[in-house]
């Protein structure tokens, strides 16, 4: 048998669906709720069922399919490949990574150094070297934007915590 | 009515809105010319923006980078045969050769045009039909609503396309499923929130649209590697004449008759939308040339470029009557729109018609203002515009991250968000990579609260039963329409395959590629 992007798809949603399920179970209700015909807990159920149950059907139709058509073909070479690259990996990783550290660092160095810190790291990671493109897509367009939010629009931004 | 169209066009074209549907219409032209990017993106950047003014300007605004995205996408399947959005993937077909034999202008006026004579004739459509239905619609109930909702959030995976059936509705439940974080609205019990106060308040749905859209698609450009080296890009500078010459008006004109009516028809359709209006468009003016015109398809036919065109800004439009009238959004991106309006404590539906009618009206006027646009500002400046195709990617996709991540901290101003936008970007990566499209979720993210709300009182209204279900006729009626939107798709392809079986013909004509076929990325 054949692990096909459907399959393993199909497989992680039902897994989801069971613990979305279990913690469904958990939400609590008030003394008596449980005797009333809509409680907060209805829709999770409803949901957690359904989905197991549409995640189950899609398993089991790959799987058929899968019986039914892979005799001989391989079903992964027909599915259309999609080609990714271990550079586009590991940078999407690294600005993944750069986005939660602007989050620790936007309210305790403020958004004008954060910013621009992000903005120049991001640049670098996706292969930008040019020291005058760097700062030129950088710091005015951070200056830019702050001018407008705080001066323009008045809607305050983080001048950084760690400033006073 | 008459007093309705006149507030919309007051409010529509008040200086400030004019400004707005402008800017919409540039702003969106630019982001939809960008590969991987839609409207739905393009919208969701907006959306920071739009808090800051009255519900209807941000509605014009909305309204005006929608057919600025689908126009967008059209210059971009047009010059580098790179659509930015599924709704122009058909615009492709022949507008990209008509480029590559020297007339790029040609295509992208002739595409401005049938766009603009489909926007318009759709506009004027509108302009009845939803007054009409929004009356119809002031006597639907609870129960009503209920069906209404199944069958807005049914549609929409019965309309996904081959194989896409059962992963639609897993989304579409995932939507669902993300809607019921944070404090029970009824009760005020709350729920997945593990203790997280952050989570009280549930998810945003700006958070959500953010981080499954702009963020993923952003994100998903740089692992995606380019195909076939860089695109055929028609220089900017070398797009030959706009001009348009007499007959070929007179070739184009009936099937932008037809794809205007289709289009706006299909677009009504909750669910549907601009893709599978464009092919079905497509097919018909080719089901409808003659032998020897139909060997021109695909070879840079004006009609097979008028044709999606057409079809899809009228679509655009057509996807706003369920939304104003009913408040169910028939697509992804009037998914978006009506997340808005519920952000600005605007409740879209049959009530908006006599609650807010400077809203309904100018948003319908604005449309035809943005038609306006796009024909008059937009495409003189299209030269100029198309140079965004030049700018260097790695440069966009970090503007792109900050200004959605921005986006949502300045409406919460909590450092959280950002964390779950980086954790929710990684999830619709991963969803993405297994071929799970984003906008059924982002329906069923939108509607859960409403779904919800209406079966609880559906069954305090008949004592904890579910016989409204069938007590009530127009419930019952949705609720059969529903399911045979459900079936009929599965129903013509088991018909066709049976057909095409008992055909055993060779027939020498090239098969049309349908919106059920072809492996779009987002129904938009």
């Amino acid at each position: 048998m054949n692990i096909t992007k459907d399959k393993l798809g199909a497989l992680f949603f039902f897994l989801f669906s069971i613990s979305y399920g279990y913690y469904a179970l958990q939400i609590p209700l008030y003394p008596g709720e449980e005797y009333d015909v809509f409680t907060s807990q209805t829709m999770p159920k409803l949901y957690a069922i359904l989905a197991m149950l549409t995640s189950a059907v899609a398993l089991l139709l790959s799987v058929i399919k899968d019986i039914v058509t892979t005799k001989n073909i391989d079903d992964s070479a027909k599915e259309p490949k999609t080609r990714f690259d271990y550079l586009g990996w590991t940078r999407c990783a690294a600005l993944i990574a750069l986005m939660i550290f602007y989050g620790l660092t936007l309210e305790p160095f403020g958004f004008i150094l954060s910013t621009t810190t992000f903005l120049i790291l991001g640049y670098l990671i996706l292969g930008e070297r040019r020291i005058k493109i760097l700062f030129i897509a950088s710091v005015p367009v951070v200056l830019v934007f702050w001018a407008i939010m705080t001066q323009l629009l008045g809607i305050y931004l983080s001048a950084g915590e760690l400033w006073g | 009515m008459n007093e309705g169209i006149l507030l919309g066009l007051e409010t529509a074209f008040s200086i400030k809105n004019i400004l707005f549907v402008i800017f919409g219409c540039f702003v969106g032209t630019f982001i939809g010319m960008l590969p991987g990017l839609g409207p739905i993106t393009a919208i969701a950047l907006m959306i920071p923006i739009t808090y800051g003014i009255d519900p209807s300007s941000g509605m014009i605004l909305m309204a005006g980078v929608y057919y600025g995205a689908i126009f967008g996408g059209s210059t971009s399947s047009i010059l580098i045969n790179a659509p930015g959005v599924a709704g122009t993937v058909a615009t492709s077909f022949d507008g990209y050769p008509l480029a590559r034999q020297g007339q790029a202008g040609k295509a992208l006026a002739l595409a401005a045009y049938s766009s603009f004579c489909g926007g318009t004739i759709a506009a004027v459509f509108l302009l009845f039909a939803a007054p009409m239905l929004s009356k119809v619609s002031l006597s639907f109930q609870s129960p009503d609503y209920f069906a209404l909702l199944v069958l807005g959030l049914t549609a929409v995976s019965a309309f996904a396309g081959k194989g896409q059936f059962l992963k639609s509705i897993m989304m579409t439940l995932l939507g669902l499923m993300l809607a019921t974080v944070g404090t029970d609205q009824a009760s005020g019990v709350e729920r997945f929130t593990f203790g997280k106060i952050d989570l009280l308040d549930g998810i945003s749905f700006l958070l959500i649209a953010m981080s499954m859209f702009a963020l993923s698609e952003a994100l998903m450009s740089i692992i995606r590697k380019e195909d076939d080296g860089q695109p055929n890009v028609t220089p900017s500078s070398n797009m030959g004449s706009l001009k348009i010459s007499k007959s070929e008006i007179k070739e184009i004109a009936p099937t932008i008759a037809r794809s205007s009516v289709l289009g706006f028809f299909v677009g009504v359709l909750p669910g549907a939308g601009a893709t599978i209006a464009s092919f079905l468009a497509y097919g018909l003016e080719r089901n409808l040339a003659s032998a020897k015109e139909k060997l021109k398809f695909g070879k840079g036919s004006l009609r097979g470029l008028a044709a999606p065109e057409t079809a899809n800004n009228a679509a655009c439009s057509g996807s706003f009557v369920p939304l104003l009238t009913l408040g169910i959004p028939g697509s992804g991106t009037t998914a978006v729109m009506l997340g808005a309006l519920m952000a600005y404590g605007i409740q879209p539906g049959p009530r908006l018609f006599l609650d807010n009618p400077e809203v309904f009206w100018s948003v319908i006027v604005s449309m035809y203002l943005g038609n306006i646009v796009l024909l008059f500002i937009n495409l003189p400046l299209i030269p100029y515009i198309a140079r965004a195709l030049d700018l260097p990617k790695q440069l966009l996709t970090v503007l792109i991250l900050f200004f959605s991540l921005i986006g949502v901290y300045l409406v919460s101003f909590n450092a959280f968000d950002i964390f779950m936008m980086a954790g929710f970007a990684v999830i619709a990566i991963a969803l993405r990579l297994f071929n799970f499209s984003m906008s059924p979720l982002i329906l069923g993210f939108i509607l859960g609260g409403m779904l919800e709300q209406n079966l609880r009182r559906s069954l305090t209204l008949y004592d904890g039963s579910v016989s409204f279900l069938w007590e009530r006729p127009i419930t019952l009626t949705i609720l059969i329409i529903a399911a045979l939107i459900l079936i009929l798709p599965t129903l013509l392809q088991k018909f066709r395959q049976k057909t095409a079986g008992m055909k055993h013909n060779n027939n020498a004509d090239k098969p049309i590629l349908s919106a059920q076929d072809k492996p779009t990325s987002e129904l938009v």
